[in-house]
């Protein structure tokens, strides 16, 4: 076997060290990783630019749509308010009593031979009515003159309120006489009360027919 | 098997290279990636924020139209209501149509006092006020009274009689003296 001398064998150690320093590769490798970081960066700043191009379209598209929106808003609530305010006027304008039907009836019930001399009619809280009646009536029985009226009252009122309630509180004769077609004829002086329900008289229940079995 | 024998001086190197890296990993994701992806996920989420609105708006402008169509007959109601509130303080031009009411029904000398005012207790009439007025007609027979009284009704939806006082006057019994405790709901002006 021949001999083989390195000669250079110095020379080679160091030059392979020289290769294999750790600070050198280490530099390499942070560089390395820096450009790809940088890369990175770039790619996401790319996609960022994207997101920003989109955030503006949309925006813009909602600086178009927003006025009209708050319009709508506006318009909405304001429509809401006048359909509730227009319910409740409604419902104040039912729930009155009206007085020229019940002044119709009452004049109705009123025979040549009585007089009304006052009448002073009160809406209650409670949808009811008060009315107080003064009158004067004739004939041969002032009285039942008198009654006559109160029981047409009852059945006049009844046919259109609740609850009717004809009372007299005073009934009085007098001693004047009067000449009503030329007759004489006995008077009375009467004061009447009279109550009921506002709302409108129930129709009648209609006799339910037994099914013959 | 060869061994890697490493000296100090190395070690060192490779100590450093690693410093170097982990400052390298800190700031890249706290100074340059970290921001970047708050920046974007803050835009995202205002993205979101601003479709969903929009969403909700198309909606919202759809629900008005639709309100808008069904609320016509309310809005035609509520404006011929309103129409029945003149400008200017009530008792200014209240007496006066009252007077000419009466007039047109022939019944004279009509006169009409504000006996009080107050707000409503439903938060819907707000901007209504309640009106109470005594309306008195010195003269007048039953038969017209009672005409009148019906077309004040019918005319004057807002006016709501309270109380009526009819006495026969002892001079003259087929005429009356009347007074009427009228209360109306009159917009805020």
């Amino acid at each position: 076997m021949a001999l083989h001398l390195n000669l250079l064998h110095e020379e080679i150690l160091e030059q392979r060290q020289r290769q294999r320093d750790p600070l050198k590769i280490g530099i390499m490798v942070l560089c390395f990783l820096g450009v790809l970081m940088v890369f990175n960066y770039m790619w996401k700043g790319y996609k960022t630019l994207e997101i920003r191009s989109r955030l503006n379209q949309v925006q813009a598209d909602w600086a178009k749509i927003e006025p009209k929106v708050t319009a709508a808003q506006k318009r909405s609530a304001e429509l809401n308010s006048i359909i509730s305010t227009t319910k409740v006027l409604d419902g104040m304008i039912d729930d009155r009593f009206f007085w020229g039907p019940f002044l119709e009836k009452l004049s109705r019930c009123v025979a040549l031979n009585a007089q009304l001399t006052s009448i002073e009619g009160t809406v209650l809280e409670d949808n009811r009515l008060s009315v107080s009646i003064e009158g004067l009536a004739a004939g041969r029985e002032p009285r039942a003159a008198a009654e006559e009226l109160r029981q047409l009252l009852i059945e006049q009122l009844g046919q259109s309120y609740n609850d009717v309630k004809v009372e007299f509180k005073a009934l009085e004769d007098l001693d004047t006489i009067v000449k009503i077609g030329g007759g004489n004829m006995a008077m009375a002086r009467f004061s009447l009360g009279v109550t009921f329900n506002t709302g409108v008289a129930k129709p009648p229940p209609v006799p339910v027919r037994k099914s013959k079995q | 098997m060869k061994q890697f024998k490493l000296t100090k001086d190395q070690i060192q190197k490779l100590g450093l290279s690693a410093i170097g890296f982990v400052v390298l990993i800190y700031v890249y994701f706290t100074f340059f990636l970290g921001p970047l992806n708050d920046s974007r996920d803050t835009m995202l989420a205002t993205i979101t924020d601003v479709q969903g609105k929009m969403a909700s708006s198309k909606n919202e402008m759809m629900k008005t139209a639709n309100l808008e169509k069904q609320a016509s007959n309310a809005t035609s109601r509520f404006a011929a209501l309103k129409a029945l509130s003149q400008e200017g303080a009530p008792i200014a031009w209240f007496p006066p149509r009252m007077k000419t009411f009466f007039a047109n029904q022939q019944i004279d000398k009509a006169s009409a006092r504000l006996e009080g005012n107050a707000a409503f207790k439903e938060p819907d009439l707000a901007n209504w006020m309640r009106y109470n007025w005594l309306i008195e007609l010195p003269q007048a027979d039953f038969s017209t009274l009672g005409t009148a009284v019906a077309a004040l009704e019918n005319t004057e939806p807002l006016l709501s009689i309270t109380k009526i006082t009819i006495h026969a006057l002892p001079d003259d019994p087929q005429f009356q003296q009347i007074s009427l405790s009228a209360s109306t709901a009159i917009l805020k002006r």
